[in-house]
């Protein structure tokens, strides 16, 4: 499909959306007009304060999702190499994948205090089980075949892992940290509204509620919305086109 | 002829794996620039005498020397080697000069002389003009050429071939093959070639170690007594094939059509 086909297909599928907003909003009453929401978007997107908000979480879900990749990376070369660490951490790894993300949540905040580093400890703790297993997997699967041909011409330990098992372990890799960074986005604002947030997507949306802003409150899900697809279809697919294309 | 001119030398080499034995002896010398192919009945334990030979898998008893120097002590030198698989292996993710370059990057060759000894062996192969093209891209006898040009590449002191035409289809590696004697000649380069097409051992190998079933020992040093350039189809390389299908009958336990007939009658 050529890009200009893509986009199209996009926008049609957004634009889906408008009808269905508008006759939840004719037939309930905490829906807004979407015509007063898009009315006040740009007032919305000129405040200084959205941006505050958007940066704090974005900070917290990047360092978040940073420090999870880092950890299931170490976890999945740790359970890949050693036997005694694969039956230790994988017991850890099957706990933090089965830890709703709620509780997981308000237990971060209890430990952290509503400190900064609890809102980042979450989103590791959630996004760490989903790189780990899904990079072990990546591992298991290496291609033998292509390790003896590193070893035929000794292209030694270093060149093995950047040219040989790393490109291979890569789709792997991709498809865990998109689902780790959805995850990312759904447990960040439980984590704000759980844990009083004084900035944050989250904090600003919980206070929108309590105010029963309404407009507010669907100002931040279009701008939520906006944030997670730009993520995935303007940074992550990219990547991913990129480093895949050599399958053409 | 000198000592220098052997490249590999094995000395009573045996592989067993958990005391069952894959390769019972094998004792046999290959010269600088020669053409040996290795023909064997299934189960024989050519995987096995590859991985030796190739210095994945250290053998249970027996020596392996490269160029003079032991292969399996343990501070011997990593020799030079040159590997085409029966599928090419070539990394996906790398264009083929890419692929090439890595194999370069862990030899000792020059990083100043790599892009002229990459046009020059895939001018050699017939494929410059894929030199930027991913492997996807490439036909399989196309990706088995640059396969080729891999293991020429860090001038080996010899190539082990497994099968390297197995894959292909009949006339991409007729062509092939028809090529490959020349490429050799012009590279100098030896070649261990382990196939189990008799015809296509004769048609091109200086000799041909035919191997009994497993446990394998060498059942007969075959010279080819065809000389060069040969032909395909030429009715001596069906002679030469016919005489070594006589040779094997018995050692390899094969129950050939006019063996039944005559049985039966």
């Amino acid at each position: 499909m050529r890009l200009s086909e893509k986009r199209a297909w996009s926008a049609l599928a957004m634009l889906l959306l408008l009808p269905a907003w508008w006759i939840a909003h004719r037939n309930t009453t905490f829906i807004a007009d979407p015509v007063e929401v898009f009315a006040h978007l740009p007032g919305f997107l000129a405040d200084p304060g959205t941006w505050l908000n958007i940066g704090v979480t974005l900070w917290r879900v990047a360092a978040g999702l940073a420090l999870g990749v880092a950890a299931g990376v170490f976890a999945a070369f740790a359970m890949r190499h050693s036997r005694v660490l694969r039956e230790v951490l994988g017991y850890y790894v099957t706990a933090a994948l089965r830890t709703p993300s709620a509780i997981a949540a308000i237990l971060a905040v209890a430990i952290f205090r509503g400190n900064e580093a609890g809102y980042v400890a979450v989103v590791a703790f959630i996004t760490f089980p989903y790189m780990a297993v899904g990079l072990r997997d990546g591992l298991e699967s290496a291609d033998r075949e292509l390790e003896e041909l590193a070893q035929i011409y000794h292209l030694g330990l270093w060149r093995q892992i950047r040219h040989i098992t790393a490109p291979f372990v890569a789709p792997f890799l991709f498809s865990a940290l998109r689902n780790a960074h959805a995850l990312a986005w759904k447990v960040i604002v439980v984590a704000e509204i759980f844990g009083a947030a004084r900035t944050g997507f989250g904090a600003a949306f919980e206070h929108a509620w309590n105010y029963m802003l309404m407009v507010e409150v669907h100002l931040w899900l279009l701008v939520f919305m906006a944030i997670v697809l730009i993520a995935e279809y303007g940074v992550i697919r990219r990547l991913e086109t990129f480093v895949f294309r050599w399958r053409g | 002829m000198t000592s220098s001119d052997t490249v590999l030398k094995v000395v009573d080499l045996g592989v067993s794996y958990g005391g069952s034995p894959a390769i019972s002896r094998l004792d046999f010398e290959i010269r600088r620039g020669e053409f040996v192919a290795i023909l064997g009945p299934s189960g024989c334990g050519k995987s096995s005498m590859l991985n030796t030979l190739s210095g994945l898998m250290a053998p249970t008893r027996g020596r392996v020397v490269v160029d003079g120097d032991e292969l399996y002590l343990p501070r011997s030198r990593d020799p030079r080697l040159g590997y085409v698989f029966q599928a090419h292996r070539l990394l996906p993710w790398r264009t083929v000069r890419q692929n090439l370059e890595l194999v370069l990057s862990a030899s000792e060759v020059p990083r100043e002389t790599w892009e002229a000894r990459i046009d020059e062996i895939l001018e050699i192969l017939h494929i410059s003009q894929f030199k930027d093209a991913w492997p996807m891209r490439l036909s399989g006898g196309q990706r088995q050429r640059v396969s080729i040009a891999r293991a020429l590449l860090v001038d080996p002191s010899y190539i082990l071939m497994d099968e390297p035409l197995s894959t292909l289809d009949e006339v991409t590696a007729r062509s092939l093959r028809q090529e490959l004697t020349g490429i050799c000649q012009r590279t100098g380069a030896t070649v261990v070639f382990v196939t189990h097409s008799i015809r296509e051992a004769v048609y091109l190998a200086d000799r041909i170690l035919i191997l009994t079933r497993g446990p394998s020992t060498i059942f007969e040093d075959y010279h080819v007594p065809i000389e060069r350039p040969r032909d395909y189809d030429d009715a001596r390389i069906r002679e030469v094939e016919a005489d070594i299908i006589r040779r094997i009958q018995v050692p390899w336990g094969l129950d050939m059509p006019q063996t039944t007939e005559r049985r039966s009658a």
